[in-house]
């Protein structure tokens, strides 16, 4: 009867916790919801210590069809077009090409457009305070690595549209490393008619995915000895870089929010000590080891990569 | 004023009442032409130029009156005239981005460039067992040639690395964006298998 009596009052207040205002996971669903069915037009910058990008990111829903543009506004520029479940990037480099997928990768992780139960093992969901951010009333919420060998992501989420306002990656030191924050936002009842216009222009076919067998590292000629918890391997080969036509042995990892790519290459000629790189939460960590070089590249701190880099050995 | 002016009488005064040059009484008012009135008081304006958008001259009602005798034209034969050279697809989408490739080229040195000068004011931000590529020659491109106290033949062999280790560092973060793109769909198609293999036990 005691037990029954318990349980009855631990689930009173149970129901009384979830009343009282919306979880972290739930905010962050509800954006993932918003960003796909609201029609919105949004400028925002990306913030590093030195350096900005300004971006204009448009979005509606017209007859049942996502439509979707991003771009980059400084410099050469960077142009991201999605309709439906195909994102065609076109950048100056090279000619444009498809991705069948449904969200941009972005300067936002794709994985908050999505399901982002996946995170569950790596990070932690915290509700923050709240704000006022662009003008609107904003509720921080904090994914929290559940270790030191990742950065942190908060979110600032306007509590009238469910939609994103300001996003950082912030290292465990609490600094914020990247900022994104939306300079202006308006959502309307119609797509505009930039939007519109896609729908009467033709994309490049878009490139299967093989997803034939898991890439493995057991066939590789390089062993990666240590990995941070959770980062799993989404591809492995060997290509020939664009830029400078470099070979290269190249694994690509990820753990649902962030990737790293890491580069096992010919070494360069001359005496190079090792050592790491940054801008914004960016690392590049390039190791010399002798007989060839390690590079890994991602929004991880210095330490974990450095620690990756390190621990590449020749497979016997 | 004389009898042979007595038909423009009308037009006279009320140019003369305009002028100031007549008392306005009931007996001249009643020779004023309203219509010439304001036309003169327009006329006035413009030529002391205060006209800007003042003058209104209502002509709605003929304009009206013109529209509905019009023939309707083909509103879509204009329109798909206007939108058939944005139609053209990719190809005019690529030709239209070609201007900018000069700019881009030179965009991913930047990035390096960028890169390299972070490295020197985050110095104090990564913790001391982490060597940052400071003093190195990845980071350099950017140090004064006045720091080094080497000879110039060693120093111009090391820029040659420099150079070639900042073209491969701009490679690698170019590849690291482009392949992070295809990143979310390899993860989504990776836990599909994983689910599948699971299923079936």
């Amino acid at each position: 009867m005691k037990q029954f009596i318990f349980f009855i009052i631990f689930s009173f207040t149970l129901v009384v916790q979830a009343s009282e205002s919306p979880s972290a996971k739930q905010l962050l669903q509800n954006m993932a919801t918003a960003v796909h069915q609201r029609n919105f037009d949004a400028s925002f910058v990306v913030m590093k210590e030195k350096g900005m990008e300004p971006y204009r990111w448009l979005h509606g829903l017209h007859n049942g069809q996502e439509l979707e543009l991003l771009s980059l506004l400084n410099g050469a520029g960077l142009e991201i077009v999605r309709v439906d479940n195909k994102v065609t990037y076109f950048e100056p480099q090279s000619a444009p090409y498809s991705i069948q997928t449904n969200s941009i990768t972005g300067p936002i992780p794709e994985v908050l457009f999505k399901d982002i139960s996946v995170l569950n093992k790596g990070y932690d969901f915290v509700l923050g305070g709240k704000g006022r951010i662009a003008g609107r009333p904003a509720q921080l919420v904090r994914l929290e690595s559940k270790d030191s060998n990742k950065y942190n992501y908060w979110l600032w989420i306007d509590t009238d549209s469910s939609l994103l306002l300001k996003a950082a990656y912030v290292n465990q030191a609490g600094e914020l490393l990247e900022q994104l924050q939306l300079t202006h936002i308006s959502v309307s009842p119609e797509p505009g008619e930039q939007l519109l216009e896609l729908l009467s222009k033709s994309f490049p076919e878009a490139r299967k995915l093989e997803n034939n067998t898991p890439p493995t590292l057991n066939n590789s000629n390089w062993q990666i000895e240590w990995l941070p918890d959770g980062f799993t391997l989404l591809k492995a080969d060997r290509h020939k870089l664009d830029l400078n036509n470099e070979l290269a042995d190249y694994y690509l990892f990820s753990d649902g929010l962030v990737e790293f790519s890491v580069f096992v290459q010919r070494p360069l000629a001359g005496k190079r000590p090792s050592g790491a790189l940054s801008s914004g939460a960016t690392t590049v960590y390039v190791h010399n080891s002798g007989a060839f070089d390690v590079s890994v590249v991602g929004k991880i701190p210095p330490q974990t990569a450095k620690s990756i880099a390190e621990s590449v050995k020749r497979a016997l | 004023m004389t009898q042979a002016n007595k038909a423009e009488n009308k037009q006279t005064s009320t140019s003369e009442i305009f002028d100031g040059e007549f008392a306005l009484t009931d007996a001249t008012l009643s020779q004023l032409d309203d219509e010439k009135f304001s036309r003169y008081a327009m006329i006035g304006d413009a030529m002391r130029a205060k006209a800007g958008g003042d003058i209104t001259i209502d002509i709605t009602a003929s304009i009206t009156a013109a529209l509905a005798d019009e023939p309707c034209h083909d509103v879509k034969g204009i329109e798909e005239a206007k939108t058939n050279p944005k139609n053209s697809n990719v190809v005019s989408i690529s030709n239209w981005k070609k201007p900018f490739s000069q700019i881009a080229i030179a965009a991913s040195v930047a990035l390096v460039a960028v890169l390299g000068v972070n490295t020197m004011q985050q110095s104090p931000v990564v913790s001391d067992d982490l060597p940052v590529l400071q003093s190195i020659p990845v980071a350099g491109g950017v140090a004064p040639v006045s720091f080094s106290s080497e000879g110039t033949a060693l120093q111009s062999a090391q820029q040659g690395v420099r150079a070639l280790q900042q073209q491969r560092i701009g490679a690698l973060v170019l590849e690291h964006q482009r392949q992070s793109r295809m990143a979310q769909a390899l993860h989504e198609v990776k836990s599909e298998q994983e689910q599948e293999s699971k299923d079936p036990n």
